[in-house]
């Protein structure tokens, strides 16, 4: 019987396989169905649905991935109490590190959702007013690709990102914002190579300065730095005039997907900005590429599958996977060690029973997208330093502003979130021997000994602190330790070299 | 469609007008830079992406009453290292709130950059409180 149940699905997905086939054909056959608007080169631009399927999922996965990372620079939001806006109008207004935490927590999932493709009309003007916000409210993080994304986000809000009822793989999609966000990238480019066009970039001295890591000895040892700096100026000027017009996507494509991926390899730490670039590119490569491959096996079966589960899913089924999708996410949001995780976990539930009211036919699918959402932010946190290296920001601003109350409370945060991390114990441990908490103060020393094994600096703090105490032959046999583990540290060095002098 | 016919049926709709006005406000915008931006460090806007000046380093030296100021103990270390590279909004903000915590007294703010196109140049000196402008 259950054999029976199997063939009868395997046979369900090949028929949905089959008529997906024949729609392909249908709609290649048919699309566009309306004449377009005047002029047709913004109203009738159009592109496949695939292409629009994969450059959604990715650019948005990417910004979701990218806010997580830039989550670790909440603490220097509000520090001090100082911030200069980019729009003065902003400077009453301006994010502090809690609302920067949750401001970036909360674009996170929203980008999540719409990579997605669910609830995209009312999350993506959200979102693009959150980044606004957080980008024009200061200075800091003023970078040029943050401009180019808020920008991007607010062409976004005029792009048709949900599937069209019916949709295949090569069905058209009209969008003038699509092509709009193209010519934008016409004009950057354009502006970035005027910017060059100046003696000390031609020559190459400017590129050989910003470059490092594999591409510049790449660089190096092939063409040199100031061809190189010529050829980056020729390429910028080609893809000004290439991005944006499909005839030339084939030139542009290769172009600027190898200046980008060039620039992943020049070492610059401009976070994710060069992979979004690339992500873009899905754009810009021809859509017969994206068509062609979206027919590969095992894709239409693929598709065929998911379509059957989505039909499962369409009734009481999707509200059962609703509350599922729900409690998992809070529970992800409880355990994750983000500052006011919870808090923004409960108030995401909320917005959850929001937009399923807003969109009660795709009940499935927004929950799926709210459980992909808490995932993304488990495996971000996981499988890097960024809630760590928040609370070590945090303690170590708050630490030379001198306030040292923050700055024990965060550095013992970041014991908790990382215990295993010999940083937060040694800050911690030195903070509390300066107010005389010295029990817990040399305990904590002591753990960070043990996570650093090569490392002399907990072993001279607390040789400082003996002799402080009086206790000097111990602080010599302490700070000799340190100069065993790590025998290049010149403050061990030199203060085991007084002592030692001292003695003499 | 000529140029002409392209603009008058794109002022026919919303969505024509607001690519238009998208479209004019991008590429005059970066002009600014070049046209009438008093701070040559702040690139912003204008998508000079790995410019030279981008490698220009500015050493700040801020006083209130002849007493140097440590900054890194005074402002987050984020500003610090955008006042090395110049912007001149970043340190005029700094001075007045050194101005405003110091009522009476002149907050002086130099600023000596080193450029990778051009000759090092010398901004400020004096005290703040009075001109704020760099």
């Amino acid at each position: 019987m259950a054999k029976k149940s199997k063939h009868g699905r395997g046979k369900q997905r090949r028929q949905a396989a089959r008529d997906e086939r024949v729609a392909v054909e249908k709609v290649i056959a048919t699309s566009p169905q309306v004449p377009a608007e005047e002029p047709a080169f913004w109203f009738g631009f159009d592109v496949s649905w695939a292409k629009l399927v994969l450059g959604r999922f990715v650019l948005f996965l990417l910004l979701a991935i990218d806010s997580l990372l830039n989550f670790s620079h909440a603490p220097r939001y509000g520090a001090g109490d100082f911030n200069v806006a980019q729009l003065p109008l902003l400077d009453g207004l301006a994010p502090t590190r809690p609302s920067y935490a949750i401001g970036q927590l909360a674009c996170a999932y929203l980008f999540a959702l719409i990579a997605c493709g669910a609830a995209t009309r009312i999350a993506l003007p959200i979102v693009a007013a959150i980044y606004g916000w957080l980008y024009f409210g200061s200075h800091l993080d003023s970078y040029q690709h943050h401009y180019l994304m808020w920008l991007i986000l607010v062409l976004s809000c005029f792009v048709p990102w949900q599937k069209p009822a019916d949709a295949v793989p090569a069905t058209r999609i009209r969008s003038w914002a699509l092509r709009l966000i193209l010519v934008q990238l016409g004009i950057l480019y354009l502006w970035a190579a005027i910017s060059k066009i100046n003696p000390a970039w031609v020559d190459g001295r400017t590129l050989s300065q910003q470059v490092v890591g594999s591409m510049k000895s790449l660089i190096t040892s092939t063409v040199g730095f100031k061809i190189a700096s010529v050829m980056v100026i020729l390429v910028e000027l080609t893809l000004a005039f290439t991005v944006w017009i499909k005839r030339t996507w084939w030139i542009a494509a290769p172009l600027g997907l190898l200046l980008h991926i060039g620039i992943v390899m020049t070492g610059l730490e401009i976070g994710l900005f060069a992979w979004l670039m690339i992500g873009m590119y899905i754009f810009v490569v021809p859509d017969r590429i994206w068509g062609w491959l979206a027919e590969r096996s095992p894709l239409p079966t693929l598709r065929g599958f998911l379509g059957v589960v989505a039909d499962w899913f369409a009734g009481a089924a999707g509200w059962i996977l609703w509350v599922i999708a729900g409690a998992l996410g809070l529970i992800l949001a409880l355990v994750a060690r983000y500052d006011h995780a919870g808090a923004v976990g409960l108030v995401l539930i909320a917005a959850l029973i929001g937009l399923t009211i807003y969109d009660r036919k795709h009940v499935a699918r927004i929950a799926l997208a709210h459980l992909v959402a808490f995932t993304l932010w488990t495996i971000v946190d996981r499988a890097t330093t960024t809630a760590p290296d928040y609370y070590r920001f945090w303690g170590g601003s708050s630490r030379r502003l001198g306030d040292t109350k923050t700055a024990e409370y965060a550095y013992r945060k970041m014991t908790e979130v990382a215990p295993n991390e010999g940083a937060g114990h040694f800050q911690l441990g030195r903070l509390l021997l300066a107010r005389d908490a010295s029990d817990e103060g040399l305990t904590e020393l002591h753990r960070a000994e043990e996570l650093e094994p090569l490392k002399a600096r907990a072993y001279v703090a607390e040789a400082k602190w003996l002799l402080q105490h009086g206790r000097r032959d111990e602080a010599i046999a302490k700070v000799r330790e340190g100069t065993i583990v790590e025998p290049t540290d010149s403050e061990a060095r030199s203060l085991l070299d007084s002592l030692v002098g001292g003695t003499k | 469609m000529n140029p002409v016919g392209h603009v008058r049926a794109l002022v026919a709709t919303w969505r024509g007008r607001f690519i238009l006005a998208f479209i004019v406000v991008q590429l005059l915008l970066p002009l600014t830079y070049y046209l009438v931006r008093r701070d040559p460090h702040d690139e912003r806007f204008a998508w000079r992406m790995f410019s030279p000046m981008r490698m220009a380093q500015c050493t700040p030296q801020i006083s209130v009453d002849k007493q140097p100021v440590q900054l890194m103990a005074t402002f987050h270390e984020a500003w610090v290292e955008m006042v090395g590279r110049g912007r001149f909004s970043v340190v005029e903000a700094m001075a007045a709130k050194l101005c405003a915590q110091n009522p009476g007294k002149r907050v002086e703010v130099s600023l000596d950059c080193t450029y990778l196109d051009r000759t090092p140049a010398h901004f400020g000196g004096q005290d703040m409180c009075t001109h704020p402008r760099l």
